[in-house]
């Protein structure tokens, strides 16, 4: 039994790892006309306590995009320099929603995890029945 | 306090093996997208892991007591599986067959006990 809690604890862990995920790309698209903006990159750790892997996921430090800024002609803007340009952002729609996409497929693998590691703990509560 | 018999305590150590399997299937998909982690399985669970073939006696409180198995199975690193370019191992495909064989073992395994216990009921004349 505590097996599958342990179980279930490491789906958890995925899913929060996920939605962090989805957070800043939420982050991202929304910023994607922000001048200036640099798309932010999240990597995943397994979590080490006391030396012991226990198996556990979670986001690591966020990392800024290092592609270059776009640059938008616009000479009415404020920010707009001698020669009309000012920077963009260097968000891509298209990868934020391939990532987008990526993390709700791997949440939903790990729901699906979680959900019969549910079932077979409770499996084996219905022998207690009768 | 009766002892129990063999084939429940087989059943209950196929099932902590089925919930063991289910634990590293787990880890594997939420590692899914963890950079340079390899995917892990389970060695197949085999009778009578936890037994020793034939244990010291104790004839002493002081000494050593009986030696005592591992009942945790071998934990190994998934082979042949070429890795992501983050240096992942985790295929989430594959990792649905495990936790799928993993169910069925556990499936399989409680209702082996159930049985067990249906029979140990009708010993006791309380029918099913």
């Amino acid at each position: 039994m505590s097996g599958l809690l342990q179980a279930m604890g490491i789906s958890a862990s995925g899913m929060q790892a996920q939605t962090e995920r989805l957070r800043h790309v939420s982050e991202n698209i929304a910023n994607v006309d922000t001048p200036g903006y640099r798309r932010k990159i999240v990597s995943f750790e397994e979590i080490v306590s006391g030396g012991e892997r226990t198996g556990k996921v979670r986001t690591g430090p966020v990392e800024l995009g290092r592609g270059e800024l776009s640059r938008i002609y616009d000479p009415a803007h404020p920010l707009a320099n001698a020669a009309g340009y000012h920077d963009g952002s260097n968000v891509d729609l298209v990868v934020e929603i391939a990532d987008a996409r990526e993390a709700q497929r791997s949440y939903e693998a790990n729901l699906k995890l979680f959900e019969q590691a549910r079932q077979m703990s409770r499996s084996v509560l219905e022998l207690l029945r009768r | 306090m009766l002892d129990q018999p063999r084939i429940m305590r087989l059943a209950h150590e196929m099932a902590q093996h089925a919930a063991f399997r289910q634990g590293i299937v787990a880890q594997n998909m939420a590692n899914a997208d963890t950079p340079g982690y390899r995917a892990r399985d389970v060695a197949a669970f085999r009778a009578g892991l936890g037994e020793v073939a034939d244990p010291m006696r104790q004839t002493r409180r002081t000494h050593l007591g009986p030696m005592q198995g591992t009942n945790t199975p071998e934990i190994l690193f998934v082979a042949g599986i070429e890795a992501s370019p983050n240096g992942n191992t985790v295929l989430l495909e594959t990792e649905m067959v495990r936790a799928a064989a993993a169910r069925s073992q556990h499936d399989r395994a409680l209702s082996v006990y159930k049985a067990a216990l249906d029979m140990m009921r009708t010993a006791l004349g309380r029918g099913r």
